[in-house]
């Protein structure tokens, strides 16, 4: 089939009919083509329908791998948490163990150091047993010695006072003014000298001496004791006032010792007194209560405060007022041994207290 | 007069035993006085033993006795002679230096009739020993 060309001339036209034959049949044809084309499109969409299923069965089937996929790793995720925890527990129990392990070598440290200190214990007891005994004999054979010294020691002074007396007595009529004066100097300080050896026993009798405590009527002891050293004093005036005092919890000879040589102290440094005035009473306010005895006597000088209480030490000479510088020193410690303090003031001439404390309850020492 | 001794006195202390006897002297008391001057010599003399063995047992108005002594100690002899019928009435009186407490009570409780302490003042002394030995020898009675 071909278009007539403008510029030549066209052949001759075909029959009619034949051209149509001819149309018909090609349009025939392509119908068939047209058909089969058709046919096979949907053939081929067939296919590809089925491919899609296919495809879409796969994509299901790749969702579902892909889940178990996920759930295979969630699982092994899981499982590594796992592993991970049962590793932390692992390693928890291997601390615990080494931990236990230090633990048992610190108990077994511990342990040794316990049984090294019951041992040091043993030692220290067995050291203090044997102090204790070394004390107890020591003690016995002090006993011994103020029982030897007491005795040995004031026979002598007998002999030499005894004899002095007799020579005095019986050869009288041939000793002139001086010689008398000098046996009466010895007689004198041979007194001196055993007054020194008893007070001094009493003194170391102190410090051995178990302290016994019991409830004292303070105010009725020092009436009592007060009136025994003024009986040795005929024909002075003292005017003895007794306050209100509570009981104390001591150790009733020993306190006995307190007041007798405060007391005595008080009558004694009152002498050149007109009247004495001598008091015993009790400030509850001051250091949580304390006891004083009080006078109006020739008092002291605050600066020696510090040499009262020593043994052996005084403040005035014997020509002054007598005295072996044994009393306050065995106040003092009386008075520390019942746990209490004991203090003084004074002025020259202007009296002097003494004050002490004693512990209300039951404080031994 | 008779020899018989009413005053023992058992005195190891030679000086203090002759202040005894011039005060008993000064007093007229001291005849019939014997010194003796340990505890040994002192049993023999009580119990009428030994050199003493011809003597008649407890005729002796007043025993002072020491009681520190050689041989045998005061509070020892104290104790046989109460604790023995033939002597245990006749009083003993302690003259002693110690003022321990531990012999006073010892002493009292064996049974000893007074217990004094020898002042170290001769002046107290004289006046002490004078006094036991009037109190003894002259005021106190005892059985027969």
């Amino acid at each position: 089939l071909s278009w007539a060309d403008p510029k030549q001339a066209p052949a001759e036209p075909p029959h009619l009919a034949e051209r149509l034959k001819l149309l018909e049949d090609s349009q025939r044809a392509t119908l068939n083509v047209l058909e089969d084309f058709d046919a096979e499109r949907r053939k081929y969409q067939n296919i590809q329908r089925a491919t899609i299923n296919l495809l879409e069965d796969m994509e299901a089937e790749k969702g579902r791998f892909a889940r178990t996929h996920q759930a295979t790793i969630n699982l092994l995720e899981d499982f590594g948490a796992e592993k991970h925890r049962y590793q932390q527990i692992q390693r928890a129990t291997l601390n615990l163990l080494q931990d236990m392990d230090d633990e048992r070598a610190k108990l077994g440290q511990t342990q040794f150091a316990l049984m090294n200190m019951v041992e040091d214990f043993e030692a220290e007891r067995a050291r203090a047993e044997q102090a204790k005994a070394l004390l107890a004999s020591a003690n016995k054979e002090l006993e011994a010695f103020s029982y030897s010294v007491s005795h040995d020691l004031r026979a002598p002074l007998r002999a030499i006072s005894g004899f002095s007396e007799a020579v005095m007595e019986d050869y009288a009529d041939r000793l002139d003014d001086a010689g008398t004066r000098y046996l009466r100097l010895i007689v004198d300080n041979a007194h001196g000298m055993g007054q020194l050896i008893d007070d001094l026993l009493a003194f170391s009798r102190l410090g051995r001496q178990e302290i016994t405590a019991v409830q004292v009527d303070m105010a009725a002891m020092a009436r009592e004791v007060f009136n025994e050293i003024a009986a040795q004093e005929p024909g002075r005036d003292i005017e003895f006032s007794v306050g209100r005092t509570p009981a104390a919890y001591a150790d009733h000879t020993l306190i006995r010792q307190v007041l007798l040589n405060l007391l005595a102290n008080a009558v004694k440094f009152t002498r050149p007194r007109k009247k004495a005035r001598i008091e015993f009473g009790y400030l509850p306010n001051v250091n949580g209560g304390v006891y004083y005895v009080q006078d109006n006597g020739v008092g002291f000088d605050m600066k020696y405060a510090g040499k009262l209480f020593g043994v052996f030490q005084r403040l005035h000479s014997d020509t002054e007022f007598e005295g072996t510088g044994v009393g306050l020193a065995t106040v003092n410690r009386v008075v520390a041994r019942h746990g209490g303090r004991v203090w003084a003031e004074a002025q020259p001439e202007k009296g002097a207290t003494f004050y002490f404390t004693l512990p209300a309850e039951r404080t031994e020492r | 007069m008779n020899d018989e001794v009413v005053l023992v006195l058992v005195e190891d202390q030679p000086s203090d035993a002759e202040l005894i006897m011039r005060v008993l002297r000064k007093h007229n008391l001291a005849n019939n006085c014997i010194l003796l001057t340990d505890g040994a010599e002192a049993l023999d003399f009580m119990f009428a033993q030994g050199r003493y063995a011809d003597r008649r047992i407890d005729d002796s108005k007043i025993v002072l006795l020491d009681l520190k002594l050689p041989k045998v100690d005061g509070l020892e002899v104290l104790r046989r002679i109460k604790s023995d019928e033939r002597t245990k009435k006749t009083p003993v009186v302690v003259v002693t230096a110690s003022g321990e407490e531990r012999d006073l009570k010892t002493a009292y409780e064996l049974g000893a009739n007074s217990y004094v302490i020898k002042p170290i003042q001769f002046g107290d002394f004289s006046k002490v020993v004078a006094s036991l030995g009037i109190y003894w020898l002259m005021i106190n009675k005892r059985p027969a």
